[in-house]
């Protein structure tokens, strides 16, 4: 029990006559990074909003370190909401101190790391400037800031980067990964398919306030693994067309064959040999976040929320 | 401890940095004064314009008495040699010469009625004045031929009823003198506490609205407990309150111990230097703190929770008219009876404890109570704050964490059980 930072058990919250999360389990080992994914309105604020015990959930059990998140185990945890929750009227670095003493901090102390993560993000010239000046990815970082500012257990970030242009993205994603090295255990939400395939070891995929899948995201795409092989090469084609496989698109350079099992991978290298074409890749394709999530979540995933999913780079 | 001491710094030093704050201190007390200026101005004008006054004495017998009368009591009174025609003094008065004019004749003397002509009918106290300075000088007319003149002058100067105030302590004019600044003390303070607890009380539930709506307070509810918070909050905006009213109080203290000397100096003729002996004293000062505290912490706590059950700031709008009507309804009732006596049901009115600040305080000063009843408000007080304390607590722990729609009164008694 102990190693998992976070277990839901049949977690269900309505709000009125909307269900927002239903039925839902989740564990999260302590220590890893899991992205939870979901087109807008699935849920996923719903359910980290149950997890710092700002929402309590209709039914099920909500743990966080073990047990009830009561004020001790919430206080361990560095969250950052989706709605950017900042004083406005406050200057930057005074902000910080005020979150860092709150959490337990000298003065001094949250003085010096609020300047260090400052200059790390690029914010050193506004840390005497208020909030509300900032623009509203600058105000994303400083909240950062005061998410990590007291080096907690855990991070809780709902949908961090959105936002964010490329460059911040990067930054933030390089500290994320960071405090992972670290041994934080990370939870964060996006809508970012491609993001969470880049930065995650686990990922659960939320649709319609019910949980689609969860686990190792590398487990998970082998598991998914539709049988399709991409080759490139140099050389005339026709030496794949005998192969006898029906199901063959062209994808730029290289040539995809569907429904291929195992068995066939030498067959087809052979032909390739024996047709002396430069055989430059041979890949055993695995779907993307993307697709396993259409393929289980179904069509009616592909509505309109899920346009906004598309939204990587 | 020292997380309620850091929200308190916060909240404190953000306010008092505010131009709101800087502006507030400086404009609260110079409106005041500049309102009071400025119907003293306008009064002093409006008399000044009309004091051109004239008479005509077709008797020929008081006039010169009469004016000198008149004059005494400040107005300029232009005697009019009774053969100008009346039409004359008219078109004079039609061009704002004059204000208006009397008229006196012999049937002034024998019944003594007589005229005053001009656009505006005369003020009551004007023709109060006019009616004894006219009778007075007729009456003197007659007595001068009487037997026992000396007898009846005196009897009619007599007419007058000496007040001997009831004091145990001290007696004669300094009584006099303590129960007029009782009733100063208490009318100012009354209003001091009032103006301050409903400014204070927004301030509080404005701050509340703000952290909530900005979701600031479900980040910083991960570090600090909801009591902690509330209570930073509400000791901050009191501190800075405490220091507004300590610059108003300060400034106020140096201008009257500095200023009313030098006014009295240039002016020794007036009574403005025993103006002094009508300024609070330190025990009434020190009263005015005890019920500023718990007053103000009585509905900062109410409007904390008023803060916390909104989401909008319409909202707040409608929901916090409750708790201003607490405010204005013991202070109309005030209004009426400035004195802090009027109906003695009202004395137990003022025992509640929402009203007792802005309803025994006066009474207090003005020594209008025992002084077990101010000792019982202030058990009440106390009282009141703890429950008080208590559900906005726990309305306050469940509400800034709740979004959307007001709760209903229902649903609010549920969130005080559960909280």
């Amino acid at each position: 029990m102990t190693e998992l930072a976070v277990r839901l058990s049949g977690v269900t919250k309505s709000f009125g006559s909307h269900t927002a999360v239903s039925d839902f389990d989740l564990d999260i080992p302590r220590g890893a990074i899991v992205g939870l994914l979901g087109p807008n309105g699935s849920g996923k604020t719903t359910m980290i909003r149950m997890i710092m015990a700002i929402l309590l959930p209709d039914r099920g059990t909500v743990d966080l370190f073990g047990g009830f998140p009561d004020f001790a185990r919430r206080s361990r945890v560095g969250y950052l909401p989706e709605e950017r929750g900042v004083y406005e009227k406050m200057k930057v670095l005074e902000q910080l101190v005020f979150l860092g003493e709150l959490r337990g901090l000298t003065r001094q102390m949250a003085r010096s790391r609020a300047g260090h993560w400052l200059e790390r993000l690029g914010l050193a010239e506004w840390s005497g400037k208020k909030v509300q000046e900032l623009s509203k990815g600058m105000q994303q970082k400083v909240q950062f800031i005061g998410t990590v500012l007291h080096d907690p257990d855990m991070l809780i970030l709902d949908e961090p980067f959105s936002g964010l242009d490329p460059i911040n993205q990067d930054v933030l994603e390089a500290i994320v990964r960071e405090e992972r090295e670290r041994g934080k255990t990370i939870l964060f939400s996006t809508h970012l398919m491609e993001q969470a395939e880049r930065l995650c070891e686990r990922v659960c995929l939320i649709s319609r306030s019910r949980k689609v899948l969860d686990g190792d995201l590398k487990k998970l795409k082998r598991r998914e693994r539709s049988g399709a092989v991409a080759v490139e090469f140099e050389g005339d084609d026709r030496w794949l067309m005998r192969l006898g496989i029906r199901d063959i698109e062209r994808v730029d350079d290289a040539h995809h064959l569907s429904a291929v099992d195992q068995a066939q991978y030498d067959a087809i290298l052979a032909a390739a040999m024996e047709a002396g074409v430069a055989l430059r890749r041979f890949e055993v394709l695995e779907p993307s976040l993307r697709e396993i999530f259409v393929r289980h979540a179904g069509e009616q995933a592909e509505e309109p929320p899920m346009a906004a999913m598309g939204g990587g780079r | 401890m020292r997380q309620v001491w850091i929200v308190l710094r916060r909240e404190y030093l953000e306010r008092v940095k505010t131009k709101g704050f800087i502006l507030s201190t400086i404009a609260i007390p110079v409106l005041m004064l500049g309102m009071i200026g400025l119907s003293a101005f306008l009064g002093i004008q409006a008399e000044r314009s009309e004091r051109e006054l004239a008479l005509v004495d077709y008797t020929g017998r008081i006039g010169d008495e009469v004016a000198r009368r008149v004059q005494s009591y400040g107005y300029s009174m232009e005697l009019v040699d009774r053969v100008v025609a009346l039409d004359e003094l008219d078109r004079r008065v039609l061009e704002d010469e004059l204000e208006g004019y009397l008229v006196i004749d012999d049937l002034t003397l024998s019944e003594g009625v007589f005229a005053y002509r001009g656009k505006d009918s005369p003020s009551a106290l004007r023709r109060a004045l006019f009616e004894s300075a006219v009778v007075e000088t007729a009456l003197e007319l007659h007595l001068s031929t009487m037997e026992s003149a000396g007898t009846v002058r005196a009897l009619i100067e007599g007419g007058q009823l000496d007040y001997e105030s009831v004091v145990e302590s001290t007696g004669g004019e300094g009584a006099e003198v303590a129960r007029i600044r009782g009733i100063a003390t208490g009318f100012a303070g009354a209003f001091l506490l009032y103006l301050t607890m409903i400014l204070y009380g927004q301030y509080v539930l404005r701050s509340v609205l703000d952290e909530k709506r900005n979701r600031v307070v479900e980040v910083v509810i991960s570090s600090v407990t909801p009591w902690r918070l509330m209570l930073g909050k509400v000791l901050g905006v009191g501190s800075m309150g405490l220091t507004q009213v300590g610059i108003w109080a300060g400034s106020g203290a140096v201008l009257a111990l500095f200023g009313i000397p030098f006014i009295a100096a240039q002016f020794p003729s007036t009574e403005l230097g025993g103006f002094l002996q009508y300024l609070p004293g330190a025990g009434d000062i020190a009263l005015l703190a005890v019920y500023f505290l718990l007053g103000y912490f009585l509905f900062a706590a109410l409007f904390a929770a008023v803060g916390a059950m909104c989401s909008t700031e319409e909202d707040a709008q409608q929901a916090q008219f409750p708790l201003v009507m607490l405010l204005v309804v013991p202070f109309i009732m005030q209004m009426t009876t400035i004195e802090g006596g009027g109906f003695a049901w009202m004395d137990w009115v003022a025992l509640f404890p929402y009203f007792s600040p802005v309803m025994m305080f006066p009474r207090a000063v003005a020594g209008a109570v025992p002084w077990w009843m101010v000792a019982l408000s202030l058990v009440f007080m106390a009282l009141a704050l703890v429950g008080t304390a208590w559900v906005a607590g726990r309305i306050y722990r469940v509400g800034i964490l709740m979004q959307g729609k007001r709760p209903t009164l229902r649903e609010l008694v549920r969130w005080v059980r559960t909280a």
